[in-house]
């Protein structure tokens, strides 16, 4: 509960949007915490993705703000996001499967001469030494990403998040299409970030997972927020109700934040 | 399965249809054919001999023959019956004259880079000497310059090599044999007119790829008869670039603008029997006259039949013959006039019957 | 073998650009046992010079298909160049001025294709289809169909100047040929290309201006197309609207033969050229052994087809080569 009293790193403000008639985003106002995870939980359809997209700049929202430290911005365009220091790992990994690992890794932030001239012993090196540090083993820098195990992308994807700097990093899905050892190994790498004071955003529908390493949880129902907890004070079994539209959203609302 | 069995079944009836019309329509040609051989390949072969006559007058002294030279004949392409045609009548010259030729062709009438590279390889050979036929003045201009550095002779047949660009780039013709362009356009326009009479009408021009010697040739030929005329009105010249599709279209659109036109000069058979198809597949080819240039097999069958008016020719045979004399001529150091041009016949479904056996 | 196999299929650049290298030599010792013409100096001479002109084209075009893109309006692109510079030399504009409003023709071609594709997210093929025709329509306007001939000699050294046994349209070819490899596989430019054709959205979601990037390839190429005007211009000291007919084709036949996949995001300036290089000495080859240029077509024809399959047949578990768009 120390926590408690501390600046949100970013702020999400009265935010909507929506795609023709349907209204994928309702009002939504979230805020987000270094040194934390903070989950994002909901069904299909209830606006994670669309969230997540409009935070990483991907799209814009029709109404509402986004705050980072004191400046607020109305729009993001993915590289402004990139400069506020939000990255995003997504669902698709967005790699480029035919370019090589370290290519990947600086995709968009390559160290170069003279503006053009891509260093790519510096970006072999400085791969080499965020893998490691991540406790990811990727034997050949050099083979097309396209090659690699599922857990092994998803560990350059994280790379690349983390190269590109951020503060806030959010995760889509991101155990979503592996097996329990290569989500076991995400889950320790998610839990890393944490420590070392970034803010952790993660989309899940896996239940098990969110409790497993969220602080917080975000219920996200039909555009709307149902509720945004802390993890402990709450019960997997009541969160499923909740998706599943329980009237008694204040109940639980007050049992956390 | 029943339905695919009905179609297949009627596919084949309809092959079979075919089939049998075809065999009867080549039995009727086969004795027609023979009936008429014997006086008329008499009346064609003096023709052939009379015009070849004219040619070799210009050639002499002849040259010495059987010394099995290897001459590179380069023509514009081989997707034109013209060339194709003029292509046979150089290998049995060759084999008359005892010499050895290869006769090489660009893909398309405009591919002009093509038939330079085509030329350029030939130069890398062992050939003596080349006749060259230019789709365009300028574009063989460097390969005649790397042939004179190499001692082979350069002969220009037909369409002609710009010579005063030849000359700039360091480099000079060894000879040239063609015929007067300017007259077959003269000599075509002539009869339309004739055919047309006094009451004077409507014509036009089909030229072929702008720029190239014999379109410009025969259209200024044909222009001058046609203004010089009374009563006679050139509605329009347009390009069709020797293609048979686009001569239809455009015969078919000159159709419509002009209605009560009389006559149609091309620049070549191909147009021009584009043009006929074009006219009466409009119902309108009667009373129209349709002329063309080359004179080859097609043109030559569609006078017989009517389809063509008339077109300009000369013995394939004898100005092949000549262009290789010509050839051997600067090989053996000999001197050689000017220019070597062919002499014209005029063949109209009047006269078709004497050149049945032309070559 | 197993190894070779996998190297086979997961179309690794090095290993088809080995197996071409084979397919060339095989072909020079057949043509030279097949011709006593084929190894002269003269000869090769010819081959590398028109080598040259497609060399210069396709590396263009192979930046384009790298991005998994097509442009079908390089030839149309070429002769619009040469009449541009045939235009202005005849209204006594300098030839050195001349040949660079020449090129710039050709680069606001290829802006203008670059913009559509990339601005409005047209499809490649249908946008420089439509380009092709309005392009050659304004050669053929602006000479009204007829060629325009006969320019200094500065200007025609660029086709059939010497320098020492080369000529320039090699020296161009070299030219290009060395900064088409450097930019593709050595700058931000050569990396975002490939990764335009890998994965463009993960290009964006980075943060980079994906859409300049392809702009500029586009505009790389429509550069390429006009140096090649400029070529074929000077070589043939004329300027015809109709010229540079089948120059994509023969371009993208290059590029496909040279290992570029079509899908993109993947692609080899070495392939390329030795592609060119083969084609160039079959078309030589056959000419040379007397065959008739329609069978030259028809080969032609069979080896891109073959090439085409067994690019397939290479690539199809290669990653990054099956995409849902």
């Amino acid at each position: 509960m120390s926590n408690q009293k501390r600046e949100p790193i970013v702020r999400i403000v009265h935010l909507s949007k929506s795609y023709g008639n349907i209204k994928a985003l309702s009002n939504i106002n979230l805020e987000i915490y270094s040194g934390e995870i903070l989950a994002i939980f909901g069904d299909n359809g209830a606006g994670k993705s669309t969230l997540i997209k409009i935070l990483a700049g991907a799209l814009n929202a029709d109404q509402g703000t986004i705050v980072v430290g004191d400046k607020i911005y109305s729009s993001l365009s993915p590289s402004k996001a990139i400069r506020l220091g939000i990255s995003t790992v997504y669902q698709d990994l967005a790699l480029v499967d035919c370019l090589d690992v370290a290519s990947n890794i600086f995709l968009g932030r390559e160290p170069a001469y003279a503006g053009f001239f891509v260093d790519k012993n510096k970006m072999e090196s400085e791969s080499r030494r965020v893998l490691q540090g991540l406790e990811l083993n990727i034997p050949n820098l050099n083979s097309p990403v396209g090659l690699l195990s599922g857990g092994q992308r998803q560990g350059v994807a994280v790379a690349r998040s983390i190269f590109q700097g951020g503060k806030v990093i959010i995760f889509d899905e991101p155990t979503a299409a592996m097996g329990l050892q290569e989500s076991a190994k995400v889950i320790k790498l998610l839990q890393k970030l944490r420590e070392e004071g970034m803010a952790v955003v993660v989309i899940s529908h896996n239940l098990h997972h969110v409790f497993e390493i969220s602080d917080r949880i975000c219920v996200m129902r039909h555009g709307q927020i149902a509720a945004i907890c802390e993890t402990k004070n709450i019960l997997p079994n009541q969160i499923v109700e909740l998706i599943m539209g329980a009237t008694n959203i204040e109940a639980y609302a007050a049992a956390g934040v | 399965m029943r339905k695919s069995k009905q179609v297949f079944t009627i596919f084949v009836l309809i092959i079979l249809m075919l089939n049998i019309i075809g065999c009867a329509n080549n039995s009727t040609k086969n004795t027609a054919a023979e009936k008429e051989k014997a006086p008329v390949e008499q009346i064609s072969d003096a023709k052939v001999a009379a015009n070849e006559k004219v040619l070799l007058e210009q050639l002499q002294p002849l040259p010495k023959t059987n010394q099995g030279e290897k001459i590179g004949i380069l023509v514009i392409t081989l997707a034109n019956p013209y060339w194709v045609s003029l292509k046979k009548s150089y290998e049995l010259a060759s084999k008359e004259l005892g010499v050895n030729v290869e006769v090489m062709a660009a893909p398309t009438e405009g591919d002009t880079k093509s038939q330079l590279e085509t030329l350029q390889a030939m130069i890398a050979k062992d050939y003596k000497g080349l006749i060259i036929s230019p789709i365009e003045p300028n574009n063989l201009v460097p390969g005649v310059v790397n042939a004179n550095k190499k001692g082979i002779k350069v002969v220009n047949l037909g369409p002609g090599i710009n010579v005063d660009a030849v000359k700039d780039a360091g480099g000079k013709l060894d000879g040239r044999i063609t015929v007067d362009f300017e007259e077959q356009g003269q000599r075509a326009a002539e009869y339309i007119v004739e055919k047309i009479g006094k009451d004077g009408g409507k014509v036009a021009i089909i030229q072929g790829i702008p720029g190239a010697g014999q379109s410009e040739g025969r259209t200024t030929g044909a222009k001058k008869v046609f203004e010089n005329t009374p009563g006679i009105k050139l509605v329009s010249i347009q390009p069709a670039n020797w293609d048979r599709n686009t001569a239809y279209n455009i015969a078919t659109n000159l159709l419509q603008s002009n209605p009560d036109i009389k006559g149609i000069f091309c620049c070549n058979d191909v147009m021009a029997l584009a043009a006929a198809d074009a006219l009466e597949a409009a119902g309108k080819r009667n009373g129209r006259i349709i002329f063309g240039v080359d004179f080859t097999d097609e043109a030559k069958a569609a006078i017989g039949t009517g389809k063509l008016d008339g077109s300009i020719a000369y013995s394939m045979d004898a100005y092949a013959k000549a262009g290789i004399l010509l050839c051997l001529k600067t090989i053996q150091g000999m001197d050689v006039p000017q220019t070597v041009k062919s002499p014209l016949a005029v063949v109209t479904k009047e006269n078709i019957k004497e050149y049945s056996n032309w070559h | 073998m197993q190894q070779v196999k996998r190297l086979f299929v997961t179309g690794n650049q090095n290993f088809s650009q080995i197996l071409l290298g084979l397919v060339l030599l095989i072909t020079v010792i057949v043509l030279s046992l097949a011709s006593p013409f084929f190894l002269t100096w003269d000869n090769w001479r010819n081959i590398l010079d028109q080598s040259a002109l497609q060399v210069i084209i396709a590396i263009g075009m192979t930046f384009v298909i790298c991005t998994g893109g097509i442009d079908l309006s390089v030839g149309s692109i070429s002769a619009l160049s040469g009449v541009c510079m045939a235009v202005a030399m005849h209204a006594g504009v300098s030839v050195e001025l001349a040949i660079l409003l020449g090129i710039t023709a050709g680069a606001l071609v290829g802006m203008s294709n670059g913009w559509l594709i990339s601005q409005l997210n047209l499809n490649p093929f249908i946008v420089t289809l439509g380009t092709m025709s309005v392009v050659r329509g304004a050669a053929l306007i602006i000479t009204t169909g007829i060629p325009i001939y006969g320019f200094p000699k500065a200007f025609t050294w660029w086709g059939n100047g010497h320098i020492g046994p080369l000529n320039p349209p090699m020296l161009i070819a070299v030219f290009i040929a060395l900064l088409g490899a450097l930019v593709l596989n050595k700058t931000k430019l050569g990396y975002y290309t490939l990764a335009l054709g890998g994965n463009e959205e993960a290009l964006r979601r980075s943060g980079v201006a994906h859409k300049v990037y392809k702009l500029m390839v586009y505009t790389i190429c429509g550069i390429t197309a006009a140096l090649g005007g400029l070529v074929v211009t000077a070589r043939l000291n004329t300027a015809e609207p109709l010229a540079g007919w089948m120059f994509e084709l023969d371009a993208i036949a290059a590029v496909v033969l040279g290992g570029t996949d079509m899908k993109g995001g993947r692609g080899s300036i070495t392939g390329t050229i030795m592609a060119c290089l083969l084609l160039g000495m079959l078309r030589n080859g056959l000419t040379i052994l007397n065959i008739p240029s329609y069978y030259q077509q028809l080969a032609i024809g069979i080896i891109i087809l073959v090439a085409i399959i067994v690019s397939e047949l290479r690539l199809r578990n290669a990653p990054g080569h099956q995409k849902n768009s």
